[in-house]
C-alpha cells in the first residue's frame, strides 16, 4: 500500500490561526417512544414500514448506528430480518441499503418496500416469529447539546476525538450526513473548509460508515489525523 | 453528589443531567412507589432524589401507605400482569382504589412532573392537581391477564404519557410511550468496587474456597430462573473442567413456592462438596458484590424473566454472562460480543466450557460488557431519560430539542 503523503497539506496558505472557527463538539441522545405496531411477519414488517411515520424509519435506519455497536447488519429491519424470521438472504439485501444515497426518507421507505416485495414475489413466505421476537416499531426523540469542548486546530481536535463520548461521533460522523446532505460529515467539512487539509478530509470522507462501529470511526480518523501530524512534524 | 459519578458514567450523560437541571430549576419533581426499602425501584428513587436535589430540582419522594390486604391485592395485580392466573374481585379493585384516595390526602400531589411508579399508586391519577403525571411500568406487562390489564388501562389513559422498560412491555395505548431501560448503581454496596481483601474475607465467610473456577448465578429461588438446569449445565461441564457451582439468593417474603424450589434444588444438588447454596438475606448486598466479583463465570439462565438487572450488574464486573435468551437478558447481552446467549442446558453448558477453557475470550467479554454497561445501565443514564422526557412533555410537538 502506497504511504500516505499529504499534498493538500497546508503551509504558507493556512488560513491565519484568528480566522479559524473552532470546530466544537456536541453530541445528541435518542429517546425511545413506542408507536404500538409490530410484526412477527415479512408481510407484517412490510405493511408496517409502509405506515409508520418518517421518524419511524429515521430511527431504524439512520439512528442504528447510535446504539454504538454495529451487529452482522446495518439496519434494524435487515437485524430483525436475520436473526428471528432466519431470511437471511433477505437480510443480506435489506443490509446492502445505503440510506445517505436517497434524497428523503420517503425515497428510503420506498426502497426498503422494493427490497421486500421482490423478496416476496420470489420466495415463499418464511414463517412467523416465536411470541416475544417481534419487530417492535418505535420512534425517537433527539436531544442535541455541546460536549463542552472546542477545537482550535489539529492537535486539540486530535485530543478531543480521543476523548469526546461515542454519541459525539455519532453526531458528526452519521448524523451530519442528513442535515448537510451529501455524504458529508462534521469532520472532514471542518478539516477542509477551515484548516484547508484537503488530503486528510478526503480520507475521512472516503471511510465507510457501514463497516465499523462507533469506537471503530473514532479509531479510524485518530488514527489519519495523527498519521498527518506526525508528517507535517517530522517534514524539513 | 453528581460528581461522585464523574469518571465512572458517559461524561455526556452528566452534563446532558447538569444542562436539563439547569432548564428545569427551582421546578418539582414527584416519584411516588410503595417501597421505601427493597427492590430496585426504591434503590433508584434513594440516589435519585438526593442528586435532583443538588442540581436545584424541588426532588420529592413519596411512599404510599396501606393494610396488608392492600399489598396482598397488589401483588396479586402484579402476578397477573405477567400473565400468571388468579382473581381480583370487584371489592378488592375498590379496597385498591379506596387505599390510594386516603393516600391521595396524606400525600402533597402537587408538582410539576410527577413519576407514579408501578400498579399500587396508579389510581393516584384521579387527584392529579397540576403538572404532568406519567406512569413509570417496571414490570414485564407483555403477556397480561386481558380483563386485569383493561381495568388498569383505564387509569393508565388519563396519564400524560406511559414509561416502560423494553419495547416488547408496551402497548397499543392512545398516549404517549417511552422506553426508558432499568439500570444499576455503580456507587451501591452491590456494585461499589471491592477490594481483594474484602472479596477473600467474604468468600471465607461464606465458605467458599476459591481454589478452582467458580460459576455463579444469582436470583431468587424460583423456578423461572431454571436453578435445576443450572446444575444439569454445571454437571456437564464438570465432566470436562474442574469448577465450583454457586447458587445464591433469597426467598422472596411474598413467595410460598420459594421453599418448595429451594428445597428441591438442596435435595438434586445431593452431596457435591463443590455445589454452594447460600440462602443470602435481601440485605446482603456487599456479599452478593463479593460473590460476583469472585466468580469466573456468572449464569443467568432464566426462563422467564423482567430485564434481569443481576446481569448487568455481574458485566459491570467485567464478568462474562451466560444468559437465558428471556424478557430483557436479550437488551444486555450481544451474543458473542458482551457475552453468550442460549437456549437450553446444553448451550448452557457448551459455553461455560468455551469460557473456562479460553481465558482470553473471557477477558475480551468481560471488557465490553463493563464498557457496555456503563454507555448504557447505569442510573445516570437513567435520571437523563427521566429529565429528557419531562423536558420534552414541557416542550410539547417538538422531535428534537438543541440546548
Amino acid at each position: 500500500m502506497a504511504r500516505y503523503s499529504p499534498k493538500g497539506r497546508p503551509s504558507d496558505k493556512e488560513t491565519p490561526i484568528q480566522q479559524i472557527r473552532p470546530f466544537e463538539f456536541k453530541q445528541c441522545i435518542a429517546i425511545l417512544k413506542a408507536t404500538g405496531k409490530k410484526a412477527s411477519t415479512i408481510r407484517e414488517l412490510r405493511n408496517g414500514i409502509s405506515e409508520v411515520s418518517d421518524e419511524c424509519i429515521f430511527h431504524h435506519v439512520y439512528q442504528y448506528f447510535l446504539k454504538g455497536h454495529i451487529l452482522e447488519y446495518t439496519n434494524d429491519f435487515a437485524q430483525w430480518t436475520a436473526h428471528f424470521l432466519e431470511e437471511r438472504a433477505l437480510a443480506e439485501q435489506l443490509s446492502n441499503l445505503d440510506p445517505y444515497m436517497f434524497h428523503s426518507i420517503e425515497d428510503v421507505r420506498k426502497e426498503l418496500l422494493r427490497i421486500i416485495d421482490t423478496f416476496l414475489e420470489s420466495f415463499p413466505e418464511p414463517r412467523p416469529v416465536l411470541a416475544g421476537n417481534e419487530f417492535y416499531f418505535s420512534e425517537a426523540l433527539t436531544i442535541v447539546f455541546p460536549c463542552g469542548v472546542k477545537a482550535k486546530n489539529l492537535a486539540e481536535f486530535l485530543v478531543a476525538i480521543k476523548n469526546v463520548d461515542a454519541e459525539s461521533i455519532y453526531y458528526h460522523f452519521y448524523e451530519a450526513r442528513m442535515r448537510l446532505g451529501g455524504g458529508v460529515d462534521d469532520f472532514s467539512r471542518w478539516i477542509e473548509g477551515s484548516l484547508r487539509r484537503k488530503d486528510l478530509a478526503e480520507r475521512i470522507r472516503n471511510i465507510d460508515p457501514f463497516m465499523h462501529n462507533l469506537d471503530g470511526i473514532r479509531e479510524q480518523i485518530a488514527g489519519f489525523v495523527e498519521e498527518d501530524l506526525r508528517i507535517e512534524m517530522e517534514a524539513p | 453528589m453528581i460528581q461522585q459519578y464523574k469518571g465512572i458514567a458517559p461524561k455526556g450523560d452528566i452534563l446532558l443531567i447538569q444542562k436539563l437541571c439547569e432548564k428545569l430549576r427551582g421546578r418539582c419533581i414527584l416519584n411516588i412507589n410503595s417501597t421505601r426499602k427493597g427492590g430496585g425501584v426504591a434503590e433508584i428513587l434513594q440516589r435519585m432524589t438526593p442528586l435532583l436535589k443538588g442540581l436545584d430540582i424541588d426532588a420529592r419522594w413519596e411512599v404510599i401507605e396501606g393494610d396488608d390486604r392492600f399489598f396482598d391485592i397488589t401483588k396479586k395485580i402484579h402476578n397477573t400482569l405477567q400473565g400468571n392466573m388468579d382473581m381480583i374481585t370487584e371489592d378488592m379493585w375498590d379496597h385498591h382504589h379506596a387505599v390510594n384516595e386516603a393516600n391521595s390526602r396524606k400525600i402533597d400531589l402537587d408538582a410539576d412532573f410527577v413519576l407514579i411508579h408501578d400498579p399500587q399508586p396508579i389510581p393516584l391519577i384521579e387527584y392529579r392537581k397540576r403538572g404532568f403525571y406519567v406512569w413509570r411500568c417496571h414490570i414485564d406487562v407483555s403477556n397480561p391477564l386481558p380483563d386485569i390489564w383493561q381495568r388498569l388501562e383505564r387509569y393508565v389513559r388519563s396519564y400524560d404519557c406511559v414509561i416502560f422498560s423494553v419495547s416488547k412491555f408496551s402497548k397499543s395505548l392512545p398516549v404517549d410511550e417511552f422506553i426508558i431501560p432499568p439500570a444499576i448503581d455503580p456507587l451501591s454496596d452491590k456494585n461499589i468496587e471491592l477490594t481483594e481483601e474484602e472479596v477473600k474475607r467474604t468468600m471465607d465467610k461464606l465458605n467458599v474456597p476459591m481454589d478452582k473456577p467458580i460459576l455463579l448465578q444469582v436470583s431468587r429461588f424460583d423456578v423461572f430462573k431454571d436453578p435445576i438446569g443450572v446444575i444439569n449445565a454445571y454437571r456437564r461441564v464438570k465432566k470436562y473442567n474442574d469448577c465450583r457451582l454457586v447458587l445464591a439468593g433469597s426467598l422472596a417474603t411474598d413467595d410460598p413456592e420459594g421453599t418448595r424450589v429451594l428445597n428441591e434444588v438442596r435435595d438434586y444438588a445431593g452431596n457435591d462438596p463443590d455445589i454452594h447454596i447460600l440462602l443470602l438475606p435481601p440485605s446482603a448486598a456487599r456479599e452478593i458484590n463479593a460473590l460476583q466479583r469472585a466468580a469466573t463465570i456468572v449464569l443467568q439462565k432464566s426462563l422467564k424473566e423482567g430485564f434481569g438487572l443481576t446481569v448487568s450488574e455481574a458485566m459491570w464486573k467485567e464478568k462474562p454472562v451466560v444468559g437465558g435468551a428471556v424478557g430483557g437478558i436479550p437488551y444486555q447481552i450481544t451474543h458473542g460480543v458482551t457475552g453468550f446467549l442460549v437456549y437450553s442446558v446444553d448451550g448452557a453448558a457448551f459455553r461455560i466450557r468455551q469460557l473456562l477453557n479460553n481465558p482470553g475470550m473471557r477477558k475480551r467479554i468481560g471488557q465490553k460488557a463493563k464498557e457496555y454497561v456503563r454507555r448504557n445501565f447505569l442510573i445516570t443514564r437513567q435520571i437523563r431519560d427521566y429529565l429528557s422526557v419531562w423536558y420534552f412533555l414541557e416542550n410539547k410537538g417538538q422531535k428534537a430539542i438543541e440546548l
